[in-house]
């Protein structure tokens, strides 16, 4: 049931940040935000399956091919996962480094696989305001969201 | 302890990765997959598309000026490439101009050295072997079952061999040299996908003369010989191309190691081309390449993204690339999913290379092929950057050579030349709501 959950809602979380855009709020990076969860509190041994459900997110709303977003997010994930027994307790600055991380890599590794695999996309572009907002904005709402499905039935127990 | 190796080790991550990877190198064997994952993911959209109804199709009155704006272009684009032509080749043939649907594979220069026709073989077969755009050689018509089209059926979109195919013939040419000096007579022949020139030179009547060539850009011309049998059907005076040449330079002087031949066209861009039938041969009635099937386009959210779902009949898959269209304004195109959806990206919001023509307003030019891509969208305003070519006067651009389900002749926006960024501003035209659409689909799966 917790997967159906995320395989449904997960993609439409990328369609609510389009939505979110449209009314005027600051533009939030849903893949920087799903990264940042994968990588700090998501269950180690669900990884693949959750970046497949937030790939397939991603490509809903971005031109590159399914193989490619996984590789897009999947790369943040696997650099700050070694990390997460720093992160792991709400150490605010390092979980918005992570976040302005995330944000930076994804349109980056985008069009680096755009470049090296013939599949350009308007993901690769970088936005500075976005950067900023994803390290401000992504820690706290992260905190709210882990609290409800579909991440919180992933997230991993403190120890 | 365990959740530390796994954190440290995430196994399963590099496997997904890994298998991205592989999807990668084999898309092909990995599409069907993606088509499945993402179509599903995508029912959502499908359910709320068949609570929601089908918008009401009503006439945008755009039909009509855009069926004009057509006519025109097709009007200009039969007078740019058949002039030339027909000074040039027997008085008794007559042109056939044919849209190109696709550049194929790479050759000469790195350039696609094959293109595919709109037409088959079959509305062709009594077309001579040449094949021209303007006053220049394109290359050969190949033959169903023979060579390169060795595969190829009769009803299947004909194959053109551009001189830059290793299997295309060699030519004989000559290069007219400036201040009344005897023209050179050479072999024009297809370079390797090396070489920085699609078209190389060998045979010349005389090396000597021709490793004293100090500058490039003179005409390479075909030259008729009558004796040599396969090269009896190319006529006398047909441009092959420029001449590069290619070699050191050292204090104003060029020491030649090779001349190549630049083509005198760019043949990504290329949209339409003649062959050439004689007068007494009546062309038959053509068979239709590609139809369209009705579907709905349901703009995603965050519209200025431009992407858009879209629903088809669940029954008919619908081919990758293909246009969707609304009175002849192409909108985008589509990326299939499986249960009769497609993710769609509008021409502004893509970032991947259009071939494409633009009509200009002054009716004295020549419509322009071009290629380029879009390099950002500013409100709605496309910002393409034109490659290999110089910004083009304002006009009304449409699609190129883009796949065979992307022809050319769909009306993409309102072109302008924007000189202090040297992009080429496109308003497209922009949907809003869900709207009725056509997506254009090979001929076979025509309804």
């Amino acid at each position: 049931m917790s997967w159906l959950c995320w395989f449904l809602l997960v993609p439409l979380l990328f369609l609510g940040e389009g939505l979110l855009r449209e009314v005027g709020l600051p533009p939030l990076d849903t893949a920087a935000l799903l990264c940042l969860f994968l990588a700090l509190f998501a269950r180690a041994s669900a990884l693949p399956g959750l970046v497949l459900g937030a790939a397939l997110g991603r490509a809903l709303v971005d031109d590159a091919c399914l193989p490619v977003q996984v590789l897009v997010l999947a790369v943040p994930v696997a650099l700050l996962l070694p990390l997460r027994t720093l992160f792991f307790r709400q150490r605010w600055l390092w979980q918005g480094a992570a976040a302005a991380f995330a944000a930076l890599a994804i349109p980056k590794l985008a069009g680096l696989c755009g470049t090296l695999f013939d599949q350009p996309s308007a993901g690769a572009e970088l936005d500075g305001v976005r950067v900023a907002v994803a390290a401000v904005g992504l820690p706290p709402l992260l905190l709210l969201l882990r609290r409800v499905p579909p991440l919180q039935p992933f997230t991993e127990a403190m120890p | 302890m365990r959740t530390r190796a796994s954190s440290a080790f995430p196994v399963g991550l590099y496997g997904v990765m890994l298998l991205a990877l592989c999807a990668l190198a084999l898309p092909r064997s990995f599409a069907p997959i993606e088509r499945l994952l993402l179509g599903a993911a995508s029912m959502p959209l499908r359910a709320f598309a068949a609570v929601a109804g089908v918008p009401a199709s009503a006439d945008s009155g755009m039909a009509a000026a855009v069926q004009s704006l057509q006519q025109r272009l097709a009007v200009r684009v039969h007078a740019q490439v058949t002039a030339g032509g027909k000074r040039l080749l027997a008085s008794q043939v007559s042109p056939l101009v044919c849209a190109v649907v696709a550049g194929e594979r790479k050759g000469g220069g790195g350039l696609p050295c094959e293109l595919r026709l709109q037409r088959c073989y079959r509305d062709l077969r009594d077309c001579l072997p040449l094949v021209t755009s303007g006053d220049a050689l394109v290359g050969f018509l190949a033959r169903p079952g023979e060579g390169p089209a060795a595969r190829d059926r009769d009803t299947d979109p004909a194959l053109v061999l551009l001189l830059n195919h290793p299997d295309a013939h060699a030519v004989a040419a000559q290069l007219q040299l400036d201040g009344g000096n005897a023209p050179l007579h050479l072999v024009v022949e297809a370079a390797a996908a090396v070489d920085p020139a699609p078209l190389r030179t060998a045979l010349w009547d005389d090396p000597y003369r021709a490793s004293r060539l100090q500058q490039g850009g003179l005409e390479v011309r075909s030259a008729a010989l009558p004796a040599a049998p396969w090269a009896c059907f190319v006529p006398d005076g047909l441009l092959l191309g420029h001449a590069r040449v290619w070699g050191y330079t050292h204090a104003g002087a060029t020491l030649t190691i090779g001349v190549y031949v630049d083509a005198p066209f760019d043949s990504r861009a290329l949209s339409h081309v003649a062959l050439w039938r004689a007068d007494d041969e009546l062309p038959g009635a053509p068979v239709p390449a590609t139809g369209s099937v009705p579907a709905v386009l349901w703009p995603l959210p965050g519209g200025d993204a431009g992407r858009s779902h879209l629903t088809a009949s669940l029954l008919r898959p619908l081919p990758d690339g293909a246009a969707v269209v609304q009175d002849g304004i192409c909108f985008g195109t589509v990326r299939a999913l499986a249960f009769g959806q497609g993710l769609v990206t509008s021409f502004a919001a893509s970032r991947r290379r259009w071939a494409l023509l633009l009509l200009p307003d002054d009716g004295e030019q020549p419509p322009q092929e071009l290629v380029g891509e879009v390099a950002f969208q500013d409100h709605g305003t496309a910002c393409v950057r034109l490659s290999g070519s110089s910004l083009p006067q304002k006009g009304y651009l449409f699609t190129g050579s883009n796949g065979l389900c992307c022809p050319p002749g769909l009306l993409l926006g309102r072109a302008e030349p924007d000189a202090d960024s040297g992009l080429l501003r496109v308003v497209a035209h922009q949907l809003s709501g869900p709207s009725a659409v056509e997506v254009v689909v090979p001929a076979e799966d025509h309804l």
